[in-house]
């Protein structure tokens, strides 16, 4: 099956400074991808690139073409909401449908009329009139109505407050999602996406440090909390990364059979968050690192 | 073609002072036509030419103002057209003018207002290119604003003459300067559209200007646009002592009615009498082939076809959102 997207030794350089340095990528469909890094990892560098909002060095194929030269035929099959509400603050309800429909050819007005009519949002609206989390809502029924076979987010729900969050993900686990689309996600809010991802990327300093799908992070990642004694022990079995809780100490390995790790005191699979932690933030958690956007 | 046309539209949503403002001017042209009746029109000593129907109501008239007004009632229908495309032309022109202004500041902030709110992000979602988008606002600026000016100056004349003439047709105002002529409506409306095109035309390269400061600028596009130029001059008159900014600009900018030969006196009296032009005449005057045949207007259209080009790559490749 063609890949989604392929990229090879993908680069940008902003001035000086390197913001992707040499990434490869191989999404294929029916996959959901959260790429996970820090502020200025270069999460939205790539997402830019993905999209041809940004040029690059290196090879980039998405859907087979390239998304500089293409970008206009590319967005017939790739749908994007980007970290903040984007839809111009002039435009009404129902002229954003009307535009839609009339220059995209996969839009299904009717789907996204429907949406729409489960939510307060009414078509006379401009969106200035409109919340923060209703013109999410309204960003939503336009790209679910589209039908794409690659939808990137990029920090969809910032800004958004738990409740929207929340069904935001549902619709689009329920409504779009259907096993042959692909979803790229980009977040902070690591605890939010994890049960809803089939694969995970984390992105550090312009490279990736971890691709791996979700079901197998369990073979190589533990988490071990050490019995009262053992705490040397599993030192001496070195630990990428160590916490305290509580006064327990927690630790992290990579490539332990989780066999020999279960004999030295309590094990389970780390979540993203913590993988998250140890690998960006070293051995002291970043404080904040989930607190603001990252810079462009 | 259905994503040209809704690109279009899209800018007439966004942008509707595009719309609104020539409405506004045809609102002030019917309620100054319709004040324009009422005030008095005494030609002196108390005689209201508005308001009589035959010479006999004015007995004060003299000997000679009698024969000169008989003279005008007299005048044949196609100098009496002149008087009628006169209006036609006025109308005109004050709704070209209210569109040219709406215009510039539109052609400014088309491409800067999609980055300014970040909007551009949407825009590049969709599947429509950037040359289109760019296109689509030059249609819209020389194209269909233009049109639309004509348009509406034609069905704006048909009420400003049913306004003339509920007031004075059975007047011998009326009978001088009849309210309605369709020859008159005809052949200025054939001149405005041609006219507007050939303003498109020789306005391309001002257009791609203003659309590349518009895709350029960080801030302050209509500073961008304008102050350049004094500044250039400046140095120009400080180290060279020339004003060839200057004249280019000027020529740039009203070298259009030069071409069309627009200063000449064809609404000057040709009649030994003080007469008014016959009006086939004065339309004749207009040289379009001066317009038209001018190098200067095709050097122009390159030259902004090139400007407009940037702006297309410009969009395409530039990333500050």
């Amino acid at each position: 099956m063609t890949k989604i997207i392929e990229a090879r030794g993908l680069t940008k350089n902003y001035g000086s400074t390197q913001a992707l340095r040499g990434i490869d990528l191989d999404i294929e469909p029916g996959r959901i991808v959260g790429l996970i890094g820090p502020n200025g990892s270069g999460k939205t560098t790539a997402i830019k690139s993905i999209l041809g909002l940004a040029g690059f060095d290196g090879e980039l194929k998405v859907l087979g073409r390239d998304p500089r030269r293409e970008r206009d035929e590319l967005m017939k099959e790739v749908c994007f909401i980007a970290d903040v509400a984007v839809l111009p603050r002039w435009i009404k309800v129902s002229q954003a449908l009307e535009f839609v429909a009339g220059v995209h050819p996969r839009f299904n007005r009717k789907r996204a009329e429907e949406f729409l009519a489960r939510t307060d949002i009414r078509l006379d609206r401009r969106v200035r009139q409109l919340s923060k989390g209703m013109v999410t809502q309204l960003h939503l029924a336009l790209i679910l109505a589209i039908d794409a076979r690659l939808l990137v987010l990029d920090e969809p729900t910032l800004g958004l407050d738990l409740l929207f969050r929340r069904s935001f993900y549902d619709n689009l686990l329920n409504d779009y999602f259907n096993g042959e689309r692909t979803i790229l996600v980009t977040t902070h809010q690591v605890e939010e996406i994890e049960n809803i991802l089939t694969d995970v990327l984390f992105i550090q300093h312009g490279k990736i440090v971890l691709s791996s799908p979700m079901e197998t992070l369990g073979e190589r990642f533990v988490q071990l909390v050490p019995a009262a004694g053992n705490t040397d022990a599993a030192r001496a079995l070195k630990p990428f990364y160590e916490r305290e809780i509580f006064g327990r100490v927690a630790m992290l390995f990579d490539g332990r059979a989780e066999a020999e790790l279960a004999a030295l005191g309590e094990t389970r699979v780390p979540s993203v968050a913590d993988l998250f932690v140890a690998m960006m933030g070293g051995r002291e958690p970043m404080p904040g690192a989930a607190a603001s956007k990252e810079a462009a | 073609m259905n994503t040209l046309l809704m690109l279009v539209r899209r800018e007439f949503w966004e942008h509707r002072s595009l719309w609104i403002a020539p409405l506004v001017m045809v609102g002030v042209i019917l309620v100054m036509s319709t004040w324009g009746t009422l005030v008095t029109t005494d030609i002196g000593h108390g005689m209201h030419i508005g308001s009589v129907s035959s010479l006999e109501e004015l007995p004060e008239l003299g000997e000679r103002g009698r024969s000169e007004l008989t003279r005008f009632m007299a005048m044949p229908q196609e100098r009496k057209d002149t008087f009628a495309a006169l209006s036609i032309l006025a109308v005109g022109s004050l709704i070209s003018l209210v569109a040219l202004i709406v215009v510039f500041f539109y052609l400014l902030d088309c491409l800067y207002s999609e980055r300014r709110d970040r909007s551009i992000l949407f825009w590049k979602s969709l599947p429509v290119s950037d040359a289109q988008v760019v296109l689509s606002k030059l249609l819209v600026a020389l194209a269909v604003v233009p049109l639309g000016v004509v348009a509406l100056t034609a069905v704006t004349q048909i009420f400003v003459s049913g306004i003339y003439w509920l007031r004075f047709h059975d007047t011998i105002l009326g009978q001088i300067a009849p309210a309605w002529s369709t020859a008159a409506w005809a052949h200025a409306l054939w001149a405005a559209l041609l006219v507007s095109i050939g303003g498109a035309l020789w306005y391309v390269p001002v257009a791609g200007y203003l659309l590349l400061i518009s895709v350029w600028a960080r801030r302050n596009a209509f500073l961008w646009s304008v102050l350049p130029w004094p500044a250039l001059m400046l140095v120009e008159k400080m180290f060279l002592d020339t004003t060839r900014v200057a004249e280019f600009l000027g020529q740039r900018l009203a070298g259009f009615a030069q071409k069309l030969d627009l200063a000449s006196d064809n609404f000057q009296d040709h009649g030994p009498d003080n007469e008014m032009p016959v009006m086939r005449e004065v339309f004749d005057a207009i040289s379009y082939s001066g317009l038209f045949g001018s190098a200067e207007l095709w050097v122009g259209v390159v030259a902004g076809s090139a400007l407009i080009y940037a702006a297309v790559r410009i969009r395409q490749l530039r990333d500050d959102s």
